[in-house]
């Protein structure tokens, strides 16, 4: 096996190192009470909520899939019509944060909580992850077998189960796995939803008791539940296929008669998923008599926008260095570096937070709250969303192409740079993309590790919401939607480029 | 190859910690770590630096997020000040040996029993717990606590349990009461009560009518009334009868990290006449300094039929905690 450029190993060993620091304080925390620690994890409520959370994770991962895979097939192999603008639509609520979405809900409906509620909320925050990733490789995989299939005998349902699932499979379960994790570490909508998770309790023994032991074995007993979700991941993955074949003239299923019913399911789902957020947001502006400074808001905007461009372009670079070692010089320690990368991924971020605290203030008081801390908490936190992005495109690159470049005597790091890494480019920043507006609407460890009197716009609608000042709150969070829907709809366009290049 | 990648580390390594030496923290600046929020601290904080010329960098999140974070900071937290939402907060980080003991003559300002007993911290402005209630629906006030174990109040009252407010309240109750009647109104409370996050949740949750009833401190009542107009409010507030640990005066308090004279000054500042009159006039918070007046529609403090009970007494929080626990409520 080649080995990796000597870049592109420093950068995954680094974030890699920095990935382990959270694990490392957990470990530390976990040994100094260990009576206590385990005394907590002995009790029956551990494992109420391991089946509380592990029933969360399930449903909502399945449901984002159904709903994402659903919304992408429709809108890139059926010929329903304002395909684009239900594409445009099933990205968007990508913008919105899950706990602006749970708060839309609540305050339309009062009694809105548990099980229920978050398993609605989060399906709407998620899904727009599996549709991205499953429309992008939809969009790039030649639907000539499926016309073949067809010819042979095969049903629509057979065709879609049997040749377009394997097709796009490694994409969806890498979605499939962004959903799981994001669904393990979430607080906000689950705190307002009022369902009690592992993260809640990790939370609430910080925030109740300043119980670090006892935090710190919650947030262990989460840490080997992600490592069994990605290594469940790992197995049903499937290997990337490169595509080699020239995008050709797409057939797209006619529905004939259900297209009213696509159309009617489509609509509803975005109703649910972003209308109905929004019209709640529009609402709260329109109450209440508090106004908001708009110093204030340009202050939070330009925070915001300045950390989401800096933190996508660091997680942008190391993303991208992972991708590629994992994908293209697959060997035990990439692997092992792109799994470390992933499985801090579901650590609630006020654990990750605290342990750059710790580290931060006790071993680098140089950079501690600094914009480089929380830049750092920002790559250990979302690298995966980034991962998740690059992959797909990076492995598309078609090795055949690799082969010409080094045959005409160009050395394998030349080709990289100016053959596979140009070819990815759009996906890479895509990637950039998804992190930035991630970054956008992080909250816990951005308090934690913000330079002081530095202001986003999600602390600042943390703030609003805390004052019970919901009027002040809504124009930060409306703010925060439109800038986080730019890099959406990027993305979103970004996986159906090479659709409208064939079709145009 | 090995070194390349070694190297390769370093400089990513160096160049993380170059962009950290671009900031540069000045030496004359006062650092508060306020867990109380902006809109309300920030103008005592510019008044403030008017008076004395010292110049404040706050940082505003949870008092029990920064808690935990002067907590994990230990002897390096930048911090100077910390000004805390509730006395818990305080007594977690006066608990590690990291706060400095309060000057005397500005402990003397207020009364004993909303400080800590050691001289750690100080309270500042009081709140008192009391019973948010939707007069339709609740005609027959109880007299006591306790009276909300009544199979009556099954799915009415709402509580908080992973609130501090709400666990200082228990902590009383396990003092005044001992833990066998505590863990009795528990387990009744997990029979009966409706949990929220927040006792700002539970009044929305009484205007709206979702609940009868709930268990809160007094000054979220008055800030919603701010907000929806004076009138607007569907829901009341009640207190139970004398001395019924249901209605124990709490405190938001101050401590200070570092020996610094800034921060003694600071303290002094929250404690001054203009400052106290600040906290009532715009929270409805109780003063707790003699000689100013509480914010309208409210009695005076000495009036509150308050358990008589300290607060520095309240610092048992993880037996509290196993009550509640094993009452199954957290």
């Amino acid at each position: 096996m080649r080995r990796p450029p000597a870049l592109v190993a420093a950068l995954g060993i680094s974030a890699a190192l920095l990935a382990v620091l959270p694990i490392g304080y957990l470990l530390l925390r976990l040994v100094e009470g260990f009576d206590r620690a385990v005394a907590e994890l002995l009790r029956f409520r551990t494992l109420e909520l391991l089946g509380n959370t592990a029933l969360l994770v399930v449903a909502v991962t399945l449901t984002a899939l159904v709903l994402g895979f659903a919304q992408a097939w429709l809108t890139t192999r059926s010929n329903i019509r304002f395909a684009a603008l239900f594409g445009v639509l099933a990205a968007l609520p990508l913008a919105i944060p899950s706990y602006v979405i749970a708060l839309g809900y609540v305050s339309l409906f009062p009694g809105f909580s548990g099980f229920f509620g978050s398993w609605l909320v989060l399906t709407f925050s998620t899904s727009p992850y599996v549709f991205l990733a499953v429309t992008a490789a939809m969009v790039r995989t030649d639907t000539a077998a499926e016309e073949v299939a067809r010819t042979l005998g095969y049903g629509r349902w057979q065709v879609l189960l049997k040749i377009t699932w394997p097709q796009v499979r490694p994409a969806a379960t890498a979605s499939m796995l962004l959903v799981a994790l994001y669904t393990l570490s979430e607080f906000g909508a689950i705190a307002i939803l009022r369902y009690d998770t592992f993260t809640r309790a990790i939370y609430n023994a910080y925030r109740g008791s300043f119980d670090r032991t006892s935090a710190a074995s919650i947030a262990v007993v989460l840490l080997l539940i992600t490592l069994l979700v990605i290594w469940f991941e790992r197995k049903y993955r499937g290997n990337y296929q490169a595509s080699s074949v020239a995008l050709t003239k797409r057939l797209r299923v006619d529905l004939a008669g259900y297209k009213p019913l696509a159309i009617f399911g489509l609509s509803v789902a975005s109703l649910l998923s972003l209308g109905l957020p929004l019209a709640s947001l529009v609402v709260w502006s329109i109450q209440g008599v508090s106004s908001v400074d708009a110093g204030l808001l340009v202050d939070a905007l330009l925070g915001s926008v300045k950390l989401a461009v800096l933190a996508g372009l660091v997680i942008g670079v190391f993303g991208t260095a992972i991708a590629l070692w994992s994908v293209r010089y697959r060997n035990r320690l990439g692997q092992f570096v792109e799994t470390i990368s992933w499985a801090t991924h579901a650590m609630p971020a006020i654990v990750v937070g605290l342990a750059l605290v710790f580290f931060g203030a006790n071993v680098t008081p140089w950079i501690y709250q600094t914009t480089a801390m929380l830049l750092i908490a920002y790559l250990i936190l979302f690298l995966p969303n980034t991962l998740a992005a690059i992959g797909t495109p990076i492995a598309q690159v078609s090795r055949s192409l690799e082969d010409v470049s080094r045959s005409l005597g160009t050395p394998a790091n030349k080709t990289l740079y100016r053959v596979v890494l140009p070819i990815a480019f759009p996906g890479i920043i895509a990637g950039i993309g998804l992190a930035a507006l991630t970054v956008l609407k992080e909250l816990p460890a951005t308090l934690l590790l913000r330079p002081t009197e530095t202001n986003t716009l999600a602390t600042r609608l943390w703030s609003a919401t805390g004052d019970l000042a919901y009027a002040q709150a809504a124009p930060y969070a409306l703010l925060l939607v439109i800038i986080a829907g730019l890099p959406a709809l990027a993305l979103n366009a970004q996986a159906r480029k090479a659709l409208s290049e064939v079709r145009s | 190859m090995f070194k390349k990648v070694l190297s390769g580390a370093l400089l990513v390594a160096t160049a993380v910690g170059l962009a950290g030496c671009a900031v540069d923290e000045s030496e004359t600046s006062l650092t508060v770590y306020s867990g109380r929020s902006e809109t309300l601290v920030q103008p005592l904080i510019d008044k403030f630096t008017e008076e004395t010329g010292i110049e404040v960098e706050v940082r505003y999140a949870g008092s029990a997020e920064l808690a935990a974070q002067i907590l994990e900071e230990g002897q390096n937290s930048p911090a100077d000040v910390f000004f805390s939402q509730d006395a818990g907060a305080l007594g977690a980080v006066g608990k590690a040996g990291l706060l400095q003991t309060i000057p005397q003559d500005l402990l003397d300002l207020v009364g004993r029993s909303y400080s800590a007993a050691d001289g750690s911290w100080v309270g500042v402005s009081g709140r008192v717990r009391v019973l948010n209630y939707n007069p339709e629906k609740v005609t027959d006030l109880p007299n006591s606590v306790f009276d909300l174990e009544d199979p009556i109040w099954k799915g009415r009252i709402a509580i908080a349990p992973t609130n501090a407010s709400f666990q200082a309240f228990v902590t009383a109750m396990r003092v005044v009461h001992g833990d066998e009647e505590t863990s009795r109104w528990l387990e009744a409370m997990a029979v009966n009560a409706v949990i929220y996050e927040e006792n700002s949740a539970i009044l929305e949750a009484v205007e709206q009518g979702l609940v009868d009833a709930g268990l809160i401190n007094h000054y979220y009542w008055f800030a919603m009334e701010k907000e929806v107009g004076a009138g607007a409010m569907k829901s009341k507030l009640a207190q139970f009868a004398e001395g019924d640990v249901g209605n124990l005066i709490n405190a938001a308090g101050v401590g200070l990290l570092s020996d610094s004279g800034a921060g003694k000054k600071f303290v002094e500042f929250l404690l001054s006449p203009e400052s106290q009159e600040y906290f009532a006039s715009e929270t409805s918070e109780y003063p707790l300094i003699a000689g100013v007046p509480v914010g309208a529609g409210l009695s005076p403090l000495g009036e509150i039929p308050a358990p008589k009970i300290d607060l520095s007494d309240l610092d048992s929080l993880e037996q509290t905690l196993a009550l509640i626990r094993a009452a199954g409520l957290i």
